[in-house]
């Protein structure tokens, strides 16, 4: 009987078709591009071997600078987020009485607008001239503090950093939360009658519980950080001269210049590394489930 | 949700690629009524070109269907048209010889023009600019004349005792005084990526200037960028620029739109840009256009005004069957009293590149270009090959020497590099290994 319920097998030809022409055999090809000199100036394309790769990793182009910057904001993004979103979500769940909903809502409106949108807001706001940011620290009186916040080869990345986390904290809030709603208040009350304080309670119950939260929370802003191209695009495009730019920054400009074999070598490699990066994490998860 | 994603992404893409031979087929019924059509992109057309095309079919009963395309997406679409051998009649294009070469393979695509009687009245320096293995393929129907140069506030300048620089020195002391006096001697947008980059090929005539032959060893590769020492005299000066200070605090962040307003306030005492310019402060900020003057860039003391004679010009296609239709169009185009109408009813032209036109210059204008009439000479992004498909890069380039991460010979080196990989991959034989 049960067998009759399935479907059978030529039902999901459709979807398995089209998501081979659309998808696995597009980034095929990518692949085998990475190994020639395919180029908008030119209609033969030849086969060049490791060239490309060899071009990535030379020292007259830019692109270890390119990954130290990609890792930064991705190691930076992911402590400042799921320190805030942490803190918001505590707060959130047995710390703030009243309006919870309000403000749940209010920290994660960031994480809805498009990120054009932000790049154009916050593009403004920390215009060195008349920016809210250095209007404001000037209103105050401290107008020391004023900074070029997009512009100051040192602090760029910074600001980036600072957006981005703006955007995506009240995310991870999310994750969190509903993580935390999952742990049984009991455990609490009894920890509170064996004399545990807050801090106590928090590292013994709290984070352990939350722990598949957090990896999956810590999944997605890995991956996210290492494609980080939106923000980085509408705030710097890269600049000032090259100090805040990423891979996939990079990646889009080769494309630009016509450049199509560099810039499919580049993007492979990315492919393998987040694939590489993502098998890690996932078994990660798996053994902390086959311990519990 | 994903498979409707899915069907529509499909149908999209089909769409795409039957479309060019749809319009074949809809073109093919129309050759009865003898239409041309003309590809370009949209801010190559302006309004008094198409009260012409009218007129052209009122004289001749030819119509000419013009196909404008958005200019982020023209060069993909004649390139998809070309490819295929669905080009239109006629197609528009940016004129310069590595553009022709590089970008429209011009002599395979375009037909030979050098016989038309327009060539002998379009300005020289302009069809130099159509022609490959000397043969002239194309029409440039532009205000070729618009040179990038310095424009100052001639009431600051009173106010201090300043008079026009000659040399980098003068210039340098210039802006020191005008620095000291508390206005920001240069308002130079760095924020939009290009604007600053034209401090370095628009110099292109003292280049050439200090080295007669250059821009020709250049391109046949026998010298580099980077042994010029004219050219690295310009990046250090430039440098030294940016760290005095004279492009004032705010360079990095400053947006090229908002030019017009601080010259117009004077906060600001000179700025790089085309001599139209100083109307458009009078129209928008009721600064009389009068305040203004110009000199042209005096770095590496150069004294000779920048032309740059490329500009949108129109090809007729190789396959095309109204080769002869199309032709007579060109040539209604470049009639004398055509040219003038294209000029008096196009605002953004002061002049137009043909002879025989009467220009709309200002006194200031007419009077700073006679007095370069015989000291002029051609941008090096148009006279170099492989320079302008490079320009972001170089302006990337340029800030990151500006902040210190580079130094002005790495700039060079950088173009060197690039226009190799360009030269390569279009198998220039000057770069043959």
């Amino acid at each position: 009987m049960l067998h009759n319920k399935v479907y059978p097998f030529y039902f999901t030809l459709g979807t398995i078709i089209l998501y081979m022409v659309f998808f696995v055999i597009p980034a095929v090809m990518g692949l085998g591009y990475a190994f020639t000199d395919w180029s908008r100036y030119s209609s033969d394309m030849n086969y060049v071997g490791l060239e490309n790769y060899r071009i990535l990793i030379s020292s007259e182009n830019n692109y270890i600078h390119y990954a130290r910057n990609t890792f930064l904001f991705t190691l930076n993004t992911i402590v400042l987020k799921t320190i805030l979103g942490l803190a918001f979500a505590l707060l959130l769940h047995n710390g703030v009485k009243h309006l919870r909903s309000l403000y749940r809502m209010i920290i994660f409106l960031p994480a809805v607008l498009p990120m054009v949108v932000v790049g154009i807001i916050f593009h403004s706001v920390l215009n060195p001239r008349r920016g809210l940011l250095n209007e404001l620290l000037r209103m105050v009186g401290l107008g020391a503090w004023t900074q070029q916040w997009l512009t100051d080869p040192k602090l760029a990345l910074l600001s980036i950093i600072g957006v981005d986390t703006w955007k995506g904290a009240g995310y991870i809030m999310v994750i969190l939360l509903a993580g935390l709603q999952t742990i049984p208040a009991e455990y609490y009350e009894a920890a509170q009658i064996d004399g545990a304080n807050a801090l106590a309670r928090l590292r013994h119950i709290t984070i352990p519980l939350l722990r598949p939260a957090l990896i999956v929370a810590t999944v997605l802003n890995i991956l996210y950080g290492l494609k980080i191209f939106d923000t980085v695009y509408v705030l710097t495009n890269g600049g000032p001269g090259y100090s805040t730019e990423v891979l996939y920054t990079a990646i889009f400009k080769e494309f630009s210049k016509g450049r199509y074999g560099v810039g499919t070598a580049l993007s492979s490699l990315l492919f393998f590394v987040m694939v590489f990066i993502g098998y890690f994490v996932i078994r990660l998860m798996e053994q902390g489930r086959t311990h519990d | 949700m994903k498979k409707i994603a899915f069907v529509l992404i499909a149908l999209f893409a089909i769409l795409s690629v039957v479309s060019p031979a749809l319009d074949s087929g809809s073109r093919a019924d129309a050759r009865q009524a003898t239409t041309i059509t003309y590809l370009a992109s949209q801010d190559w057309i302006r309004q008094g070109e198409l009260d012409l095309a009218a007129k052209f079919e009122e004289e001749t009963g030819i119509h000419v269907d013009y196909q404008i395309i958005p200019s982020d997406q023209y060069f993909n679409v004649l390139q998809t048209k070309l490819n295929t051998g669905e080009g239109p009649d006629i197609f528009g294009g940016q004129s310069g010889k590595t553009d022709l070469v590089v970008n429209y393979d011009i002599t395979k695509n375009a037909v030979d023009l050098s016989d038309e009687e327009w060539v002998t009245r379009q300005d020289p320096l302009v069809t130099e600019q159509v022609t490959v293995d000397g043969k002239v393929w194309g029409m440039t129907l532009w205000d070729t004349s618009a040179s990038w140069v310095i424009v100052y506030n001639k009431d600051i300048f009173a106010g201090l005792g300043l008079s026009v620089p000659t040399t980098y020195d003068e210039f340098k002391a210039v802006c020191q005084t005008i620095k000291d006096s508390g206005v920001t001697p240069i308002y130079e947008p760095i924020s939009d990526g290009w604007h600053h980059v034209l401090w370095f090929p628009e110099l292109g005539p003292r280049y050439e200037e200090v080295t007669p032959g250059l821009a020709t060893d250049l391109n046949a590769n026998e010298v580099e960028f980077a042994d010029d020492p004219t050219m690295l005299t310009v990046l250090q000066q430039l440098k030294e620029m940016y760290d005095l200070g004279f492009f004032g605090e705010f360079a990095m962040s400053d947006a090229y739109a908002d030019g017009p307003e601080f010259m117009a306030n004077g906060e600001y005492a000179m700025t790089v840009r085309q001599t139209a310019f100083v109307n458009l402060v009078e129209s928008e900020f009721d600064v009389p256009a009068s305040t203004f003057g110009f000199f042209v860039m005096p770095l590496a003391d150069n004294q000779i005004l920048n032309v740059n004679p490329a500009g949108p010009s129109k090809f007729i296609y190789s396959g095309s069957e109204h080769i002869e239709e199309a032709k007579e169009y060109l040539s209604f185009l470049a009639r004398p009293e055509n040219l003038q109408y294209n000029l008096d009813n196009t605002p953004e032209f002061a002049s137009i590149n043909f002879t025989g036109v009467t220009p709309k210059y200002s006194e200031e204008e007419k009077a700073f270009f006679d007095a370069y009439a015989d000291k002029r000479g051609t941008v090096y992004q148009t006279a170099v090959n492989y320079l302008n498909p490079q320009w972001m890069e170089i302006g990337q380039d340029l800030s990151a020497m500006f902040i210190g991460d580079i130094e002005p010979i790495e700039v060079l080196q950088h173009i060197d590099q690039r226009r190799a990989d360009m030269a390569q991959a279009a198998s220039d034989a000057g770069w043959a290994k």
